[in-house]
This record gives structure tokens, C-alpha cells and sequence, in this order.
């Protein structure tokens, strides 16, 4: 009798310890992990960039009154950096190709069938609210006007939020249509969709921002307004 | 369980306890490392897309 209470005394005190672990591991070391792992990310990109290996856009034949279409974004790998004013001064992600669940445990990731940073089109990123070092915790505060910054390593692109927070269903993919419905906008443009999980620990919605390409600029000129303290 | 651990540590009072905190250190390394990496997926603080790619 003794060794039955005693060793199911053990066991319970065994499963207390290791949920609370686990609670430290997604809430505290996933952060950890992912501070050190996106810096790594911008790292990576800020040397390749230094170095003069900024992917240039392909020049084709025939096609110079054509806009250059940029070279495909090679999938889980980090191609520009995010900046959003809103969500702190100091607040700036990796954007990865791809929206794997590997992927986004290292920066925001770009849903590989939408279109290229500054493109016609709907440039459409995901992240976590959550877990992977919040990146967008405070995801319920952007407003209209906002501006969402992005650079490539050759161009800042500058755009302005027109319409968001907006709540929806996962299943409702018309949010990163190239003309997004519910988003207002009615024709063709260059258009971003940034989407995260809501509530801020569930999966039942999905919270949107669209965003509208305001400005670019070429980085030798600085940074873009929005970025200036 | 514990008990019987404890029991068949080597050594004296100090040098099973310090085994067992390396046991302790061992084992919170591997939930860390695999169990918990993999463990973390299946609940829904990854669901941030709306297509579930």
C-alpha cells in the first residue's frame, strides 16, 4: 500500500514538474531561441548584403520597357528586413520564404504564392503572435496609416496601412488575394498583407493588415521618413 | 522511483547528490533539446497562416 501511494505521489509531482517546464519552454525559451536565431537571420543578410551579393534584377533580353522581375526568393532563407514603427522603434524582423512551420521559428514568413517585395501584386507575410519571440504580439495596434518599412538590401519600400486590424476565419485564403477581398481595395496594385494568429494564444482566427506600397527609395539615399526619429 | 535511484547511486551522500542534479541537469537538457521541440507544434501557437501551408 505504502509503495503504491508513494510511487503515484512520484509520478504526480513528475507530471507537475514537467508541465511547468514546458510552460518555461514556450514561453521564456522559445523567445531565447528565436532573438538569437532572427538576429542571425538579419546578420547573414546584412554581411551577404556588405558584400555586394545583393540579388540584382534579371535583366532579360528584349524586355527593358518591362519592370526587372527580381530572381525567385530561394525558400527558408531570408531575403529583407522588416521594420514597423508601431510596434517599437527598435522592432525589426527577418523575412523568410515560405510559411513552414520551420520557418517561422526564424522570422516572418512570406507566403511563397504571392507576390515579390514591390511588386504588383499582394506581398503577403505571416508570423507568430505568440511563442518565437512575440514578433507580432502588438499586432491589434497598428492603425490606418502606420507605416510597415521593408528593405531589400537595394531599395526601401514604404507602405501605409489602409484597413486592419481585420479579424477573420484560417480557411478565408481571399485575404492574400493579389486584390484582397474585404480590404476595400478594388483594382490592381502593390499591395501587403500581413496576417497573424488571434486570440493571441488560440487558433480559432486569424487577424490581417493591408497596406498599400506608399514610397521606395534606393538605400544609398537613407532611411525612409518613417524610420527617422 | 526516486528512492530507488537514490539507492543505487555510488558513492557517498554528496556524491549521489551531486550525480543526481546531473541526472536532474541531463534530463531537462533532453526535454529541452527534442522532446519539447517536438511536442511544441502540436499545439496551436503555430497556426498563423490562413491557407495552413
Amino acid at each position: 500500500m505504502r509503495v503504491v501511494v508513494r510511487t503515484v505521489s512520484e509520478l504526480c509531482v513528475t507530471v507537475g514538474a514537467l508541465i511547468v517546464l514546458f510552460v518555461a519552454y514556450v514561453l521564456f525559451w522559445t523567445g531565447v531561441k528565436a532573438d538569437t536565431v532572427m538576429d542571425d537571420q538579419i546578420d547573414q543578410l546584412q554581411n551577404q548584403w556588405s558584400q555586394g551579393s545583393v540579388r540584382q534584377p534579371k535583366v532579360t533580353a528584349g524586355a527593358s520597357a518591362a519592370p526587372a522581375q527580381p530572381a525567385p526568393y530561394l525558400s527558408g532563407k531570408p531575403f529583407a528586413i522588416m521594420y514597423i514603427p508601431r510596434l517599437g522603434f527598435t522592432w525589426n524582423k527577418p523575412v523568410l520564404e515560405g510559411t513552414q512551420v520551420s520557418t517561422l521559428k526564424k522570422g516572418l514568413g512570406h507566403y511563397a504564392n504571392t507576390t515579390q517585395l514591390g511588386q504588383q501584386g499582394n506581398f503577403s507575410v505571416a508570423g507568430h503572435r505568440r511563442t518565437y519571440g512575440d514578433p507580432f504580439k502588438d499586432f491589434p495596434r497598428l492603425r490606418r496609416g502606420d507605416a510597415v518599412v521593408l528593405t531589400d538590401g537595394t531599395t526601401w519600400f514604404t507602405y501605409r496601412i489602409d484597413k486592419g486590424p481585420y479579424k477573420t476565419v484560417p480557411t478565408d485564403i481571399e485575404v492574400i488575394d493579389p486584390v484582397p477581398r474585404k480590404s476595400g481595395y478594388t483594382r490592381p496594385g502593390r499591395y501587403l498583407t500581413l496576417t497573424t494568429c488571434d486570440p493571441e494564444w488560440g487558433h480559432s482566427h486569424r487577424l490581417i493588415v493591408w497596406a498599400h506600397l506608399d514610397s521606395t527609395q534606393p538605400v544609398e539615399d537613407g532611411k525612409p521618413v518613417a524610420l527617422r526619429r | 522511483m526516486y528512492g530507488w535511484i537514490w539507492r543505487h547511486l555510488p558513492g557517498n551522500a554528496w556524491v549521489k547528490a551531486f550525480l543526481s542534479l546531473m541526472l536532474v541537469v541531463a534530463v531537462v537538457y533532453v526535454l529541452f533539446q527534442y522532446v519539447f521541440p517536438w511536442a511544441e507544434p502540436l499545439l496551436p501557437f503555430n497556426d498563423v497562416t490562413v491557407d495552413n501551408q
